[in-house]
């Protein structure tokens, strides 16, 4: 062992296990948590519940004489009448398509097998994105299958024909448009071009016509400072693999921020451990996916933000124009340090900031273009198209709709009554609109308000384009017929505007008239379409234009600064409340979708619900602990919330995540959470937002993985310091397999199949987890399963810290099935229902399992998943399994598991076979890369790599020579498939 | 007298047993399985005396898992010229016309824990008769192979499918 191994950091999990909390250490002393049922009935043979041998086989004969009489059941095959030409049952068919999960329009792949869309991958050739998704992209499947989806549209709230609310809609619109009333449409950003250009129609058409876009976390504060400082209203298109330094404040830019599957690729491709790697700062209120994976983070509160973007430009340009301090918490010297490297990066650092605040994005900007960024790794041009909402037109559509003056209003992938701070002022204005409209694909808590909900499609089902990055085009294109009676949105706008169109030849006029021009490679529309179709994006050059001049007032932004300093404070018991998104929630728009309710938050590892984050200091302070409900009084709202004490977090800051509380979701998402929005109202004229606390005296459970897992001070996570790496020095060699073993080897087949994971790759975003639970079935167990430990997720993203609480280090680890070579499960399985295959896979054999849950104990991982309930048709588990369709999301080449049954991970056997098969028919050899492992698709960052070791030119092989590469407890010699390389953090020590 | 019962109570115990065992035994085994279909289709007119190939109607075997049975549109490519009718040809043209798919009794069954890929074996050159018997000579299908997992795995063994460890390799048909 090296000397980095010898001083190992204490990692932990929890703050029970930090603080050695007694209700801990007794469950970690006790494998059982409860005493066991024994009624003794005699000293040496225990009955339990005087049940006895005898009645045992009494039911065993039984049963016995019953298997003999079974009849299998008749099965029926269904053909085709008329069998489409490229649909081989069977064979699933792959579709090009633009994910619709959020605004930020990644490109991606539909997975569709008879008919039905089963899987959504990357589009691994298309720019931007790389080729991963996140959680929110590889759920978006199942919400196609949501039973709380409209199934045609309503008028008044009763279901109506389409003719008949084209006919009231159209009528109204006349009648307005002739005594020159006002119409809006109120709706969220919309990135498709051709709607866009559908819109400004509708401008043209008619001059009292009003487009205003609600984005529920705004982005607006960017684009005006870059409006006054460089004369482009745009938010730019970062580049943080062009930057060798980043300092991130208040910006999640790897979980929620933005575009967080493009950064994620970005930031992976720059963070390899090299000399060039690149050096992350974070300065955030609550710990974050971004916060968690910088090499040094600061934790402070909302208000001294824009003193911290002042000092870091006083300390950049070096001369003292601010005169402010520094913020209390963090030290001068870091600042100096952080600027030093800043100036030592001239062109090749990114400073990215998540606070709207104008004044502190002018300052940003500022640092920006003194340190020589723009055009390099930030760019105005081209720019980005993600986000173009703006809360002040929005609040002024709201003051004319209490007005009176708005006459129709049409809502468009936007819920203001849940995710607007001002969402009562908004409901009294749209009780005052004569006509409004929405496009809600269900009743949600605005549709609930609107006199015609006209349902739009699923992305699935629906034609469609995106440009979210000006110049990168992509199509999105149906994957299966609309399920229900709904019509495309922009169909239905351009019925309304009275053109005799289509959406979809719409769509193709606009591509015809504006796109097709400016490429070369086709010269027949049709052809082009075509191509374009079946590959997904277009990519369009954009000339390059010299960067603008940096022209904003600098001293201007340093006053506003220090006038909202001075004017911000808080009581002693008061702590400044700070709202941010989840990666498994977002905004909320998914909440009834239970793969992501069930997705442990990677940070805080809790599900189906939310917590309060506050500082554990501040908790002790307080005298709270976790699941203790207290009332946050805001100024205009007060809402009842369980504490979660999360390490890291600012002192006197609490955090709450937006998504949550919704009331009109779907029986999944009602009523799980707390909306957090409406804390964000504010009836004095306070800048800061400041709350305070009231203990109730009650108490909730929140359901929380990774209490459990104990990892009992073994090194399961493993990193070093880029310094010690490039040294030399943290060698982890291949200690485990000069350990002798009782076993025998065994024979290798033709491949020996594993997996190796970057834990520096890995920003613990989950969408490896839910990717997983799409490809295999995995069931959903609800709040109440997943208390008891239950959860059946088969890869988790374990998460530890390390180092103080009040400022800890995170790594993340997803952890699977190891596959070991000498598995400690295969060897206690008294069925022999899991076996080692000669392809080095650990196998599970459903049909063989008669559950008496040996591996599961055996397993010194705790991978293994036991089906306590049947979960499919199953009424007491009403996800996603327990209707017609809802199981039309299931993947057919993968069982259903029945109660009693264990399951794992199975390195994806079926597309393992599926490449065999594949090589098999098509005569040539499995190519490196061309099996992937579901986990590995999703991955946005390619942390995880399938290969097979017997190919040294596979990546896989390659990375199992890495001096970095270890496995999870070498020293209990199970000599595991799947390996891990060391986490590096660009730090001194 | 006593004695008299006892022992024809331990014959009829034997024999029930040895019935049960035999029942046991067979669970699973559904050769014999011969189950009217909606449409009385004659594959020893089809693909016996007009010779047409296996693989013509049920394409499927040669790129899918499931060889699968044919839409009505595969029969329809001679059925529509031909000019004789009969009243099973007449339902399958109603089945056309009302668009409304035949519902076949599908004879050969496996359980939901196996996957059995149908291109892997026909690309290895199985005959389809291996497994499902002499079906150009049947006019209704019958299953005439247990299509057991023993006998699968006789053939596996006996033709050296795979390398030695992976031919029992229980991943290769129960994921």
């Amino acid at each position: 062992m090296t000397t980095e191994m010898k001083s190992q950091p204490v990692y932990w999990k929890s703050l029970e296990e930090l603080r050695q909390d007694s209700r801990r250490t007794v469950s970690d002393r006790d494998e059982f948590a409860e005493p066991l049922p024994w009624k003794r009935a005699s000293p040496v043979m225990p009955a339990a519940d005087g049940h006895s041998r005898r009645d045992f086989l009494t039911l065993m004969g039984f049963t016995l004489g019953a298997a003999g009489c079974s009849r299998a059941t008749t099965q029926h095959a269904l053909p085709f009448v008329t069998a489409p030409e490229d649909l081989t049952p069977g064979v699933p068919n792959w579709y090009a398509s633009t994910c619709g999960g959020c605004s930020t329009s990644c490109s991606v792949l539909v997975k569709v097998r008879d008919g039905r869309p089963i899987k959504i991958e990357g589009n691994a050739e298309a720019p931007l994105f790389g080729g991963g998704t996140c959680a929110t992209g590889q759920a978006t499947v199942l919400s196609l299958y949501d039973g709380a989806r409209l199934k045609g549209p309503l008028w008044r709230g009763a279901p109506a024909a389409w003719q008949e609310i084209d006919e009231r809609i159209e009528s109204h619109l006349r009648a307005t448009m002739a005594r020159r009333g006002r119409v809006a449409l109120l709706s969220g950003t919309i990135t498709s071009p051709t709607t866009r250009d559908l819109i400004a129609r509708w401008s043209q058409h008619y001059d009292r016509f009003q487009h205003v876009v609600h984005d529920p976390v705004s982005y607006a504060g960017i684009r005006r400072a870059h409006q006054t400082c460089f004369n482009r209203a745009v938010i730019p298109h970062y580049r943080f693999d062009r930057a060798a330094m980043i300092v991130g404040v208040e910006a999640d830019f790897l979980g929620t921020w933005l575009s967080p599957v493009e950064f994620t690729a970005q930031y992976a491709r720059r963070r390899r451990p090299a000399a060039s790697m690149a050096h992350h700062v974070q300065f955030e209120s609550t710990m974050t996916l971004t916060g968690a994976n910088a090499d040094v983070r600061h934790a402070l509160a909302p208000s001294e933000i824009g003193r911290l973007v002042l000092s870091l430009l006083d300390r950049v340009e070096q001369r003292d124009r601010s005169r402010v301090d520094p913020p209390y918490s963090i030290p001068a010297s870091a600042l100096d340090a952080i600027a030093n490297r800043l100036r030592s990066h001239r062109g090749e650092s990114l400073v990215v900031c998540g606070v709207q605040d104008e004044a502190v994005q002018t300052i940003v900007a500022g640092l920006n273009d003194v340190l020589g960024n723009v055009g390099r790794t930030f760019g105005l041009s081209p720019s980005s198209l993600q986000k173009q909402g703006d809360e002040g037109e929005v609040a002024a559509l709201i003051a004319a709709m209490r007005r009176g003056e708005i006459d129709a209003l049409i809502l468009y992938g936007v819920n203001p009554a849940y995710d607007h701070p001002d969402s009562d002022a908004f409901l009294e204005g749209l009780a005052r609109v004569p006509l409004s409209v929405s496009f809600a694909d269900r009743v949600d808590e605005t549709a609930a308000h609107v006199h015609a909900v006209c349902p739009d499609h699923h992305y699935l089902e629906a034609w469609g384009d995106a440009e979210p990055v000006t110049g990168v085009f992509s199509l999105m294109q149906p994957a299966i017929n609309p399920l229900f009676d709904t019509r495309a949105a922009p169909g239905s706008l351009l019925k309304w505007l009275g053109e005799p169109s289509n959406w979809r030849n719409e769509l193709r006029s606009y591509w015809q008239r504006n796109l097709f021009p400016l490429q070369s490679a086709e010269r027949d529309f049709d052809a082009f379409w075509d191509s374009r179709v079946q590959a997904g994006f277009l990519r369009v050059p954009v000339p390059p234009q010299p960067s603008p001049a940096f022209v904003g007032d600098l001293d201007a932004a340093v006053n506003r600064i220090r006038e909202d300093a001075h004017a911000a404070s808080r009581g002693a018991d008061e702590y400044e409340l700070h709202l941010y998104e989840t990666v498994a929630l977002r905004d909320g728009r998914n909440a009834n979708n239970p793969w992501l309710q069930e997705l442990p938050d990677p940070i805080s590892r809790l599900t189906w619900g939310h917590g309060l984050a506050i500082a554990p200091a501040a908790a002790d302070r307080l005298g709270v602990r976790d699941g203790e409900i207290v009332t946050l009084i805001a100024d205009a709202h007060r809402v009842d919330v369980p504490i979660w004490r999360q390490p890291g977090q600012s002192a006197n800051t609490v955090s709450i995540a937006f998504g949550y509380g919704r009331t009109h979701a779907g029986p999944v998402g009602n009523g799980v959470g707390v909306n957090a929005v409406p804390l964000l109202r504010q009836k004095s004229g306070r800048r800061s937002r400041v709350v305070r606390l009231e203990k109730t005296g009650r108490s909730t459970t929140l359901a929380a993985t990774q209490t459990h897992h104990s990892t009992e001070g073994r090194p399961v996570v493993r990193e070093a310091t880029l310094k010690s790496f490039l040294g030399g020095v943290g060698e982890h060699g291949a200690a485990a397999e000069s350990l002798p073993s009782l076993w025998a080897e065994h024979q290798p087949g033709s491949h020996t199949w594993g997996l190796a994971i970057d834990l520096n790759a890995c920003t613990g975003c989950s969408a490896c987890v839910v990717a997983c639970q799409a490809e295999n079935n995995v069931p959903v167990v609800g709040k109440e399963e997943v208390g008891r430990s239950r959860e059946m997720h088969w890869i988790r993203i374990d998460r530890y810290y390390q180092g103080a609480e009040a400022a800890p280090d995170v790594l993340f680890q997803p952890v699977m099935c190891q596959h070991c070579a000498n598995a400690p499960c295969e060897t206690v399985c008294p069925v022999l229902a899991t076996v080692h295959s000669a392809d080095g896979i650990n196998e599970q054999v459903y049909n063989r399992c008669i559950g008496t849950r040996y591996c599961e104990n055996n397993c010194p991982y705790k991978v293994r998943r036991f089906n306590w309930f049947r979960y499919a048709n199953n009424p007491r588990f009403d996800f996603n399994m327990n209707s017609a369709l809802g199981t039309m999301v299931l993947n057919p080449d993968v069982v259903v598991r029945s109660r009693g049954v264990m399951e794992k991970c199975s390195l994806c056997v079926q597309r393992i076979q599926a490449g065999k098969t594949a090589a098999a028919l098509s005569g040539k050899a499995i190519v490196d890369g061309q099996i992937q492992t579901a986990c590995q698709q999703a991955c946005p960052a390619k942390a995880i790599v399938f290969g097979d070791a017997q190919d040294p030119r596979s990546a896989f092989a390659r990375l199992r020579q890495s001096p970095r590469h270890y496995h999870l407890l070498d020293e209990l010699g199970t000599r595991p498939g799947v390996g891990y390389l060391t986490k590096i953090r660009n730090r001194e020590a | 007298m006593l004695r008299v019962a006892l022992i024809g109570t331990y014959v009829a115990l034997f024999a029930l047993v040895g019935v049960g065992v035999r029942a046991l035994a067979e669970v699973g085994d559904h050769r014999g399985y011969r189950p009217a279909q909606p449409i009385e289709f004659s594959h020893r007119l089809h693909a016996g005396d007009t010779h047409i190939p296996c693989l013509y109607c049920h394409y499927g075997a040669l790129r899918s898992p499931h060889a699968g049975i044919p839409a009505a549109s595969v029969c329809m490519n001679c059925h529509g010229l031909l000019s004789r009718q009969t009243a099973e040809i007449e339902k399958l043209r109603e089945s056309v016309l009302q668009v409304r798919p035949i519902e076949w009794v599908k004879v050969h069954n496996l359980p939901d824990f196996v996957h059995f890929d149908h291109s892997r074996h026909v690309h290895a050159g199985v005959a389809c008769q291996n497994c499902h018997g002499a079906v150009e000579g049947m006019s209704r299908v019958e299953q005439r192979m247990p299509l057991t997992m023993g006998w699968c795995l006789n053939c596996h063994e006996s033709r050296g499918v795979g390398d030695h460890g992976a031919r029992t390799d229980c991943i290769r048909c129960h994921y």
